[in-house]
């Protein structure tokens, strides 16, 4: 099993700096999200880590760069792009081009197909797939040598709702089987139930590396919400504690202290509860917090705003 | 290496372009090969046994038209790189084979072999077309030097497809480069140094301007297969003589050389 790190890593584009000096571990039996904004140099940091593009720093596998394995797909899986492939050039013989010099069998080249369940297009031009099937290729191809490590370029991009639960599915399988999976997305709620761990990153610079409930919890944005006829007993307490309120309708909103705290404050001040709640962050919050500084390219609302 | 090998021959054998082109030079060759020698063998004039097999072989390519199969089996070196760039398969490629100077060198022994094979088959055809209508066959010199400069000259031709398409990574450039370098940038020089000779103080003079001629690439290995009295007539006519087949040749290979040399630099440094 195959502990991925990168060290240093270092990209620049004339005077932008995209790739900052980016350190971070992957484990193996994990998966590992990879999260940033549009721009934010994801891409690039796994072009980096596969050699694709010179830059500073380096990532090893088990302590061999990826130019160093040999038959490397046998090693590291990785897709990068939406649909890398000749237009024509059947998908299975797209898979066993690739397959040819790791010395992977073409029974592997079903196998893999199987997996993605292209099986039956298999003989099929992928210039005429869909983005999801061609995506499903793109999966295919990492797959192919049965690799103990993944990195993967946005692989949900075009999969349909079903798909992208196969995906996840697949990704936890064989993160549990002991392989380091390195999977980048935007779809916050997915990597939300996928990732054990994360990096965050935003304009090229490391925001965030860890598991995924520390990044949401040290967030700040939980809080705890409190139903009470006795406001005005319980607010000067709970200031007192350091926390902020706010009124939402009948709920008052407390941040910066813990339920248990709240709790003991209003059994201090004989304030009665109707109602004591925790209300966690979700990874989405965390992360638009997270990098709200850090976006590259902007939009607005539409409305002139 | 043999890694890369093995993917480049993957590579040619599941890809249509590879067929179709090989394709298109045999069938041409074929046909061309066939019509000219049918029409000798129908012809009252006596020709000599060794220019009837240059012509055959080249298809006229030996009275100085453009040799028709280097140019097909070019864009098989075109597509070589191309097609990496085209179609976005040069990330997966080196994922798939990390090692730079081990995929580009694959893809240059891949192309110059496939390519001298197609001029090998091209000069067989030309043979069994000579056998076909009864014609004389060549002399063992002729034969071995038209052979030789049609293989060798296809092969670099290609190579020169190879490495246009690898500087600029862009296909469509590429075969531009590959179409319009030997067939009208060389033909405009020619034109622009006639006129400069023709209108200088000695224009029947020997040396000046005209040295350059000598080094066009391609007009200068096509010297290898071009018939003697036709070699280096615009040289000639000018006052300068032409390196000839072995010069001409080193000529081109040096160029078609620098090329690769400056292609494999960007390869193995340029991000993918």
């Amino acid at each position: 099993m195959a502990l991925i790190r990168a060290e240093g890593l270092g990209k620049s584009y004339g005077a932008t700096r995209a790739v900052d000096d980016l350190s971070f571990e992957v484990h193996p039996g994990s998966v590992t999200g990879f999260l940033g904004p549009n721009g934010s140099g994801k891409s690039t940091t796994m072009r980096l880590m596969l050699g694709l593009d010179r830059g500073d720093g380096a990532t090893t596998y088990d302590g061999r760069t990826f130019g160093e394995l040999d038959h490397p797909m046998r090693h590291v899986g990785a897709l990068l792009e939406a649909k890398p492939f000749h237009p024509t050039r059947h998908a299975r013989n797209h898979l066993r081009m690739l397959a040819a010099p790791n010395r992977i069998p073409d029974s592997r080249v079903d196998q893999v197909l199987d997996m993605v369940g292209l099986t039956t297009v298999s003989g099929g031009k992928p210039g005429k797939f869909s983005l999801g099937m061609g995506q499903r290729l793109g999966i295919a191809s990492a797959l192919l040598g049965d690799p103990d490590t993944l990195i993967l370029d946005e692989p949900s991009n075009g999969l349909d709702p079903q798909g992208i639960t196969w995906l996840r599915h697949l990704l936890k399988h064989l993160a549990g089987e002991g392989r380091s999976v390195l999977v980048s997305s935007h779809l916050l709620q997915e990597m939300a139930v996928l990732a054990d761990e994360l990096v965050v990153i935003g304009r090229g610079r490391m925001i965030a590396n860890g598991p995924v409930a520390d990044f949401v919890t040290g967030s700040g944005l939980g809080a705890v919400e409190v139903r009470t006829p006795d406001a005005a007993l319980l607010a000067p307490a709970l200031t007192a504690l350091g926390a902020t309120l706010t009124e939402e309708g009948e709920v008052l909103v407390v941040r910066g202290a813990t339920a248990e705290q709240v709790g003991e404050a209003a059994h201090d001040a004989g304030a009665r509860l109707h109602q004591l709640a925790t209300r966690q962050a979700t990874l989405e919050e965390a992360f638009l917090a997270a990098t709200g500084q850090s976006e590259e390219f902007r939009g607005t609302s539409g409305d002139g705003a | 290496m043999i890694d890369a090998l093995r993917y480049e021959y993957m590579r040619l054998r599941t890809i249509r372009s590879t067929y179709w082109l090989l394709g298109l030079a045999l069938a041409f060759q074929l046909v061309l090969a066939l019509l000219l020698a049918w029409s000798i063998a129908d012809s009252d004039l006596t020709r000599s046994a060794d220019g009837t097999f240059s012509t055959l072989a080249t298809i006229g390519g030996s009275t100085g038209a453009p040799l028709l199969m280097a140019y097909i089996v070019g864009l098989l070196g075109v597509f070589s790189t191309g097609h990496e760039y085209r179609h976005g398969m040069i990330r997966a490629t080196l994922t798939a084979l990390p090692r730079r100077p081990h995929v580009f060198l694959a893809k240059v022994i891949s192309t110059a072999a496939l390519a001298a094979l197609t001029a090998a088959l091209c000069v067989g055809i030309a043979l069994a077309s000579i056998a076909v209508f009864g014609l004389d066959m060549p002399s063992g010199g002729e034969l071995a030097r038209v052979s030789g400069g049609v293989v060798t000259y296809t092969a670099l031709f290609a190579l020169s497809g190879l490495a246009f398409a690898a500087i600029t990574r862009n296909q469509t450039a590429a075969v531009a480069l590959l179409m319009l370098l030997p067939s009208l940038i060389e033909f405009i020089v020619q034109a622009i140094v006639v006129v400069i000779k023709t209108n200088s103080d000695d224009p029947q003079g020997k040396g000046g301007v005209v040295v350059i001629l000598k080094f066009l690439p391609y007009d200068a290995g096509s010297q290898m297969y071009v018939e003697s009295s036709i070699k280096g007539f615009v040289q000639r006519a000018l006052g300068a003589e032409p390196f000839g087949a072995l010069g001409g040749g080193l000529v081109m290979a040096t160029f078609v050389g620098a090329l690769l040399v400056i292609s494999y630099a960007l390869f193995v440094r340029r991000d993918a």
